[in-house]
């Protein structure tokens, strides 16, 4: 792969995180006011989704998602035959993983005379989403992120690249995005190096945790509140036995309200024998979980899965939540993880059903071959 | 929007967005001009000036090269270009972090100054001061241009952050060399200490006369064409790429074209327009600074000079000019009739000191809560609809004064405090009301709203208050608020499940 490449790729000139931060904040705040006093105004709830969505992916302040939610209830109220009620509903649902209500409120944005260009872009997240038709995304995702002024299609296709097996691609498309942003705001940045980090943390045939942790640190250099990018490298640290720099990347954003911040800290409490706090924070997680999930059950299914098959230690409601994150999508991550779940709980009738079912939608594709459901 | 927002790429980082730009003799001194350029629009109390841009307002001395149908402003090579650049954070103690900045002016010295320090930062003899921080956006846009349709102020309330500078006229632009000049102001990529990589763009933004993007290039009614917005942004001022300036002349004829056609009324000859598109392609703010501008000069050098007569007046944009009314009733009905939006001003009018814009607006907070409930719409509403009804459960009494509309309700809480509200409108059939604080509450403006929508079988109810901070932190009222409404509502999906 190309490590030459990104060893000399330097740091992008970007306005520093903490400036960015207060600024998104600021300007989210700003929106709302805009839009209850002229709800009315163009383009203010399109600003105001674009802002949660931010808010949800780089603050941790999931809380974004609530306010999603009411968004679109308050402009499906208002105004139930808009275009944008529809785009707005489509675009809340995906972000709270409700695919089949996106689905559906896309088609109603369609019906209503939305933007082919709106319509196109969000069809294609929610298919790539659900692992639908991959290899048309594919196609697709290529040529937009060829098309001027589309830089930042190149990170999903980086991800899909991902998701299909195609490491090495996944990783030139990444490098590629950070040699030639336009832009100087540190999200997008963040973003791109945060994805790096799951590349070689997560998803490659041959994991590769110290370049992992590298990309985890350039996100939180450039983002030093990116709750995602601080939890993975607080979990890449544990392993490597350092519990205290893994403590100190957690505790600043502790306050963030996301659980898997407890949850690692709990792992990291257990690992240092601090059993009593282990058990706090362990609790602390799993309510943040189940509150989550009592709202927005699609959109942290696949979390509160994870949560429950590790330190959660709950493999029946593991399975439970894996099977919910597979019904709405049953891409072949959500496959595995249900397997993983169901062998865990020691159904491994369950367990075998799902390989099979698996292999019957996944593999004939190169990530299946790659997969832990193919080395079974 | 003047410039606001004027591109997908500004929405990552809407500090490097260049909203707007006033070019004016200082109203507190005809012996100065003033350029002043604001970026990031809607900016919130906390905003704060990107570290990784320059912020630069630039002028270039112009002759006026054409007139009538042959119109045409002429810049020169010489720029007099004034650079903001803004530091990271520095931590304060027990307070808000602070930020400053640097500008470097034309002779290429330099000006240290603290953001938000309303004294500025002066050269020692006077001739230069500078200001950056945040204001009162002075834009009134009172339309809903796309569907010319006047409309309240839809940047009430808003800040922007601005960066000025007041220039000694006669000894930064000497006019005797000539008093005609061209204004814009720019965000551009700093260079970094590390070596920028890739290939960032030249320019992130800039803005010459108002509404250049947002109106004339990016024409809703021309149907589905190519946002030609982040294109026309990365071009360089005062010289547009000769391959791309027949795409932007076509798109300023077009819609030039829509908007003077939108009355019905044909008041552009083919001709004029043309000359009107190309004086509209050199966008760069036309001031004369040996005469005075006022809040009714704006455009007035391209006017005159597409009619075939010599200017009159300094043109420049004024912070109260509405330009926008100016600017529609120009391109509708080339001022044959006047067209006004709106709004008479914006939320501020500018003041007539240093730093010319006026301070902050204080924001108003809003403070939301919902809860589902499994019941439906109606029988929620006939629980909670009255104005005077006993439901929530840290409310002792209510006593209510009048009837209707402008009804008063005195509120003791189980805690002691008062409150007095006026009921403003019910709407049974949308099932909400709104209502005032009278008293009791340590906030202005302090308005609410109670509503219950169906949701399938169940409803949703949804409770919102708004006020201005008066006399108590914002955060203090904001938790009283928030208590009330969440333990309002709690009690209620308690009671309805």
């Amino acid at each position: 792969m190309a490590q030459t490449a990104e060893l000399v790729l330097e740091r992008v000139a970007a306005t520093a995180g903490d400036i960015a931060a207060i600024n998104l904040e600021s300007a989210r705040q700003r929106s709302w006011n805009r839009f209850w006093r002229a709800p009315e105004q163009p383009g203010i709830a399109e600003l105001i989704v674009e802002q949660e969505q931010l808010t949800a992916q780089f603050t941790g302040d999931l809380a974004a998602f609530d306010r999603l939610e009411m968004l679109a209830n308050d402009l499906a109220q208002r105004e139930p035959e808009s275009v944008r009620s529809a785009l707005v509903a489509a675009q809340v649902a995906c972000s709270t993983h409700r695919f089949a209500h996106a689905r559906q409120s896309l088609a109603v944005a369609v019906v209503r005379g939305a933007s082919a260009e709106v319509t196109d872009r969000l069809a294609l997240t929610i298919d790539q989403a659900t692992g639908t038709d991959l290899s048309i995304v594919l196609a697709a995702r290529r040529e937009r992120s060829t098309r001027p002024g589309h830089w930042q299609e190149r990170i999903p296709l980086g991800a899909l690249l991902a998701d299909l097996g195609d490491f090495a691609e996944a990783e030139r498309t990444y490098l590629h995005a950070l040699r030639t942003y336009p832009d100087v705001s540190p999200f997008s940045l963040a973003w791109v190096s945060f994805q790096l980090g799951v590349l070689w943390g997560e998803s490659a045939t041959v994991l590769q945790p110290e370049r992992a942790a590298k990309w985890y640190r350039t996100a939180i250099d450039y983002l030093p509140g990116y709750v995602k990018a601080r939890v993975h490298l607080a979990e890449i640290c544990l392993d490597q036995g350092h519990a205290t720099e893994a403590r100190a990347l957690l505790e600043p954003v502790l306050a963030s309200g996301d659980p898997e911040v407890a949850w690692r800290l709990g792992d990291i409490a257990q690992a240092v024998g601090d059993s009593a706090e282990a058990m706090l924070q362990l609790a602390a997680a799993r309510t943040g979980f189940e509150s989550l999930l009592a709202i927005h059950p699609l959109a942290f299914a696949d979390h509160g899965a994870e949560f429950y098959l590790g330190s959660g230690d709950d493999p029946a409601r593991a399975l439970e939540l894996a099977r919910l994150n597979l019904a709405n999508r049953p891409t072949l991550r959500a496959f595995e993880q249900a397997c993983s779940a169901a062998q865990a709980a020691g159904d491994a009738n369950a367990a075998a059903r799902l390989r099979r079912e698996a292999s019957e939608r996944w593999g004939s594709t190169a990530a299946f071959r790659i997969s832990s459901l193919a080395r079974i | 929007m003047s410039d606001h927002i004027d591109g997908p790429r500004s929405i990552g980082d809407p500090s490097i967005d260049t909203t707007d730009l006033f070019t004016f003799m200082s109203p507190e001194n005809p012996a100065r001009t003033v350029f002043a350029a604001d970026v990031f629009p809607s900016a919130g109390s906390s905003a704060v000036f990107s570290d990784a841009a320059n912020h630069a307002i630039v002028a270039r001395r112009v002759t006026v090269a054409g007139l009538g149908d042959a119109a045409k402003f002429q810049p020169g090579e010489r720029e007099i270009r004034f650079s903001f650049r803004f530091d990271r954070l520095e931590a304060q103690p027990g307070a808000k972090p602070i930020q400053r900045g640097t500008c470097t002016l034309p002779g290429g010295q330099t000006l240290r100054f603290v953001v938000n320090d309303e004294r500025g930062a002066t050269t020692p003899d006077g001739t230069i001061r500078v200001f950056a921080g945040l204001r009162s956006d002075p834009f009134n846009l009172a339309w809903l241009v796309g569907a010319l349709k006047p409309f309240q102020n839809l940047l009430e309330h808003d800040n922007v952050l601005c960066f000025l500078v007041d220039v000694d006229t006669k000894r930064v632009l000497d006019p005797a060399e000539g008093s005609l000049f061209g204004v814009i102001a720019e965000t551009t990529p700093a260079p970094a200490a590390s070596a920028l990589v890739g290939h960032p763009p030249r320019r992130f933004d800039w803005v010459g006369r108002p509404e250049q993007t947002n109106v004339r290039l990016n024409n809703a009614h021309l149907g589905p064409v190519d946002d030609l917005r982040d294109l026309w942004n990365q071009q360089t001022p005062f010289a547009i790429a000769p391959e791309a300036a027949p795409l932007f002349r076509k798109r300023l004829l077009d819609s030039l074209h829509q908007y003077d056609m939108s009355d019905g009324k044909e008041d552009w000859p083919p001709a004029q327009l043309a000359a009107s598109a190309n004086v509209f392609l050199d966008d760069f703010q036309l001031i004369d600074v040996a005469k005075p501008t006022t809040d009714t000069s704006y455009l007035e050098i391209e006017k005159s000079t597409l009619n075939g007569r010599p200017y009159q007046t300094g043109g420049g944009r004024t912070l109260n000019a509405l330009d926008i009314d100016m600017l529609l009733t120009w391109l509708v009905n080339r001022d044959r009739e006047p067209l006004h939006g709106g709004a008479k001003q914006a939320t501020q009018l500018g003041r007539t000191t240093f730093p010319y814009l006026a301070p902050p607006n204080t924001e108003l907070q809003t403070v939301v809560e919902s809860v589902a409930v499994d019941a439906p719409a109606d029988k929620v509403w006939a629980l909670i609809g009255p104005f005077g009804a006993m439901w929530h459960p840290l409310i002792a009494q209510i006593r209510l004064t009048g009837t209707g509309a402008g009804q008063l309700r005195t509120v003791e809480t189980i805690d002691g405090k008062t409150i007095i509200e006026r009921l403003d409108s019910t709407d049974n059939a949308r099932r909400q009301y709104r209502y005032s604080g009278v008293t009791g509450m340590g906030a202005s403006n302090y308005t609410g709203l109670l509503e219950v929508a169906p949701k399938g079988s169940g409803s949703t109810l949804t409770w919102r208050v708004q006020y201005l901070s008066d006399g108590q932190p914002t955060i203090i009222i904001k938790t009283i608020v928030a208590t009330l409404q969440k333990v309002g509502l709690e009690s209620l999906k308690k009671r309805f499940g």
